[in-house]
């Protein structure tokens, strides 16, 4: 009797101590202060950026602007994971959002691995795709010294940009507009 | 039987309780090296305050850059005042945690000093980008101009971004608390 309350004691202790580490898992708290590391990384990333445009050496500037857009992308997927976690929480899924955490941090993770050049091939590849497909050299690989590019937003990075403009690729080839184009319209009679 | 299973019950719950203990140390070891992080930006930015002084001087009074350089000085002046405000938040913080009442209250002052300190971190850097542009009007460095423009727009957008979501730590945390 004495020994069966002993082990009772002993596994209440055991499943509250997995329980208080599973809810740290999903701690919204911790999780917010993961993305502001991801944006402060990011601001660093400009920093460095900054800092070689200031040294006017084009290869160090290319790098650093692969590095910059590496680090956003990494912002956009802990954004999206810990608006995934935020809804998890909320809905009281504590799987789903322990994943989002998972996820947030991998993000975090590929933020700190991008600001020391260490950039996954996909990302690498589609910065290369979008640099060639935006200049205005005859189809060679851009680089800073390149003609302007007449589509550039200053305010925007090219990984951004090329968002925004997907965007409207989507929206077109969805059809709401019913085969019509903006300007598409009767003539206004004179 | 009962025995042998209530001991090996309490070594998974010893094991397991030292595997929380050093997360929470690492908690408190992240927020110091954040700290270290936001000083050495900080001093950093500073210096670079410094070099403006000089920068400003070589700049004409009727550049026709000059409206963008009183901007730029205007956001520089700003984020300077939140890393210094922020990085002696974050120290304040951290030093609460070796005193705090529980595990929970030291590992929640140590997430404030670390996300503290990244508001210090990136307020720095936006002082340091801010110098940089000064420097590229004043030593005409017109091709570096547009791509420092931009990384000031982007580094503002991402201090912002670290400060929002230091408001976020600070109101989850009190949450926690007042219920």
């Amino acid at each position: 009797m004495k020994y069966d309350l002993i082990t009772k004691i002993g596994l209440a202790g055991i499943a509250a101590t997995l329980l208080s580490l599973g809810a740290g898992a999903a701690d919204l708290a911790s999780a917010a202060g993961n993305l502001a590391e991801i944006s402060a990384i990011s601001a660093q990333a400009k920093g460095n950026l900054a800092v070689a445009a200031l040294g006017g050496d084009v290869e160090q500037i290319a790098e650093m602007s692969k590095r910059a857009d590496a680090v956003d992308a990494a912002v956009s997927e802990g954004q999206m994971a810990f608006a995934q976690m935020e809804r998890a929480a909320a809905g009281g899924d504590e799987d789903a959002a322990s994943s989002a955490g998972d996820d947030l941090s991998a993000a975090l993770q590929k933020a700190k691995d991008a600001l020391n050049g260490v950039i996954p091939v996909d990302k690498a590849s589609q910065h290369q795709q979008w640099k060639e497909s935006k200049t205005n050299t005859g189809g060679g690989p851009g680089k800073p010294g390149d003609a302007v590019n007449v589509y550039i937003k200053p305010w925007n990075t090219a990984t951004v940009q090329n968002m925004q403009q997907n965007q409207w690729g989507t929206f077109f080839a969805s059809g709401v507009t019913s085969g019509e184009q903006v300007g598409d319209r009767d003539a206004t009679p004179e | 039987m009962n025995r042998h299973g209530f001991l090996a019950g309490l070594m998974v719950a010893c094991s397991v309780a030292g595997v929380a203990v050093a997360q929470e140390a690492s908690v408190a070891d992240e927020a110091q090296l954040a700290i270290q992080a936001a000083e050495k930006e900080v001093e950093a930015a500073r210096a670079s305050i410094a070099k403006a002084k000089e920068y400003m001087a070589m700049i004409p009074e009727d550049s026709p850059l000059m409206p963008d350089v009183t901007q730029v000085l205007g956001a520089a002046s700003e984020n300077w005042k939140t890393a210094i405000e922020s990085l002696k938040g974050s120290k304040e913080s951290a030093s609460k945690i070796a005193t705090a009442s529980n595990d929970s209250v030291a590992n929640d002052y140590a997430l404030l000093a670390k996300v503290n300190a990244g508001v210090a971190l990136s307020g720095a850097e936006v002082v340091q980008i801010g110098v940089a542009y000064i420097d590229a009007i004043a030593n005409n460095k017109t091709e570096a101009l547009d791509v420092v423009r931009t990384a000031m727009q982007d580094a503002l957008a991402a201090s912002s971004q670290v400060q929002f979501n230091y408001e976020r730590v600070k109101s989850l945390i009190a949450q926690k608390y007042s219920k």
